[in-house]
């Protein structure tokens, strides 16, 4: 009986400093967390946005830039950032979307960005992701990103959404080479891309 | 000849670190029983993170953080903790380590935080940190169980290094994700060493290697 009592008391003096000591830790990491993952989140819309900005800009400066050229538009259930950049910069108008999804490990979040005609693909990219290291990882890979500029949300006979294939085999508009050894992630991306695609032309009617 | 061995290892152990078997037990646990390479523990973060340098780096450091924190705190408490409830007590201050490692890089290296993803929470379940906390700690005073865990860590993070760097030469012609002159502009990268396979391969040609050098059992020997 005693026994029983020592072993209940070391287990709650156990447990309550252990948790005692995380929540410190938590609380103390927390607003470095979040401003981590709000630069990570403005950093990602402006890049996609294709914003200029200087390279090495502090987050401070990445917010400005943010606020300054960058509108957001609700239009329902969608949250457009809207770029129109300056006429003689000779940049194009530039819509970002965000999707997310279940990826294979956890969440998958990015922005999709579409051109003024809202048909064709500028950029994508992914802010949140837990995918394998190395395989289902390397979606936020530029050489990844890349293959989805230009592409189309549509095929040739306008059926919306986009296919990401076997790599080495993307020959339609709306096709785009998916990565070795990550067809899992692959799929479960292309299933979240074709959900906002989907939202993005109900909402454009 | 043992008889020698034997006086020798008397007359030194007073002396030294730990009474004399600190620099054994540093030897023990990253070299002659290196926890990877000898005793084969803990492979599969080891396959997994094991494709880019940097992030091997970063996993070895964590698991030497975790291993020396949680060797010390088990050492520490090795008279007060209930012997049934020892095992739940390891798993807790291990667990403890690993979050707080986690935080840390989540909040002050963000980008290594998100490549590692979910391999730095299970670093929890990896045998080795139990393992010397269950084999060592429990038995030993806190001083050499720092050591210990320390040459453990070590002896993981080193082998880790080792695969990192030629998985990362070989699959991507890339060290630290910078190019080397003079070796990637002509070397076409070999994407198996990225893969899974690749991981297999190169754990499995170190392995032999570290036994190969370490040389065969003495009781096998005859």
């Amino acid at each position: 009986m005693k026994n029983n009592v020592y072993t209940l008391f070391y287990a709650g003096v156990l447990g309550t400093v252990c948790s005692l000591l995380l929540t410190a830790v938590a609380s103390f990491t927390a607003p470095y967390q979040e401003a981590n993952a709000e630069a990570e989140k403005n950093h990602n819309i402006l890049g996609v946005l294709q914003v200029p900005y200087p390279p090495g800009a502090s987050s401070q400066e990445l917010v400005e830039i943010f606020e300054d050229n960058v509108r957001l538009e609700q239009k329902g259930e969608l949250a457009m950032y809207i770029y129109v950049p300056p006429k003689d910069s000779g940049n194009e108008e530039t819509v970002a979307v965000g999707f997310e999804g279940p990826g294979l490990w956890g969440p998958v979040k990015g922005f999709l960005a579409l051109g003024r005609d809202m048909r064709t693909i500028r950029g994508i990219t992914f802010y949140e992701q837990e995918e394998t290291p190395g395989l289902g990882g390397e979606i936020v890979t530029e050489g990844f990103r890349k293959r989805f500029v230009g592409k189309k949300i549509h095929d040739k006979d306008d059926n919306v959404g986009i296919v990401i294939c076997k790599p080495g085999s993307a020959k339609e508009q709306n096709e785009i080479d998916g990565i070795t050894g990550a067809t899992m992630t692959c799929d479960k991306v292309q299933a979240m891309l074709n959900e906002a695609i989907k939202s993005i032309v109900e909402e454009k009617r | 000849m043992a008889d020698n061995k034997q006086l020798a290892c008397m007359t030194c152990e007073p002396r030294g670190l730990c009474g004399g078997r600190g620099l054994l037990t540093l030897k023990e646990g990253a070299w002659a029983n290196n926890p990877l390479a000898i005793q084969v523990l803990g492979i599969c973060s080891a396959l997994a993170v094991t494709n880019r340098l940097e992030n091997s780096l970063v996993m070895g450091a964590a698991l030497i953080f975790v291993c020396v924190g949680s060797n010390l705190l088990v050492s520490l408490l090795r008279k007060v903790t209930p012997y049934r409830f020892r095992m739940i007590a390891e798993v807790a201050i291990i667990a403890t380590f690993v979050i707080l490692f986690d935080q840390f890089l989540k909040a002050f290296y963000w980008d290594m935080s998100k490549q590692l993803g979910p391999y730095v929470g299970l670093i929890i379940t990896n045998c080795i940190v139990m393992g010397r906390a269950e084999a060592f700690a429990l038995q030993n005073p806190p001083a050499l169980s720092i050591v210990d865990g320390l040459a453990n860590g070590l002896g993981y993070a080193v082998v880790l290094a080792i695969i990192g760097f030629f998985r990362e030469l070989l699959g991507a012609g890339e060290i630290l994700g910078r190019e080397i002159p003079g070796f990637s502009s002509w070397y076409t990268p070999n994407q198996l060493m990225i893969l899974a396979p690749g991981a297999f391969f190169a754990l499995g040609i170190v392995i032999g290697i570290f036994n190969w050098i370490k040389g065969p059992e003495p009781q096998e020997k005859k």
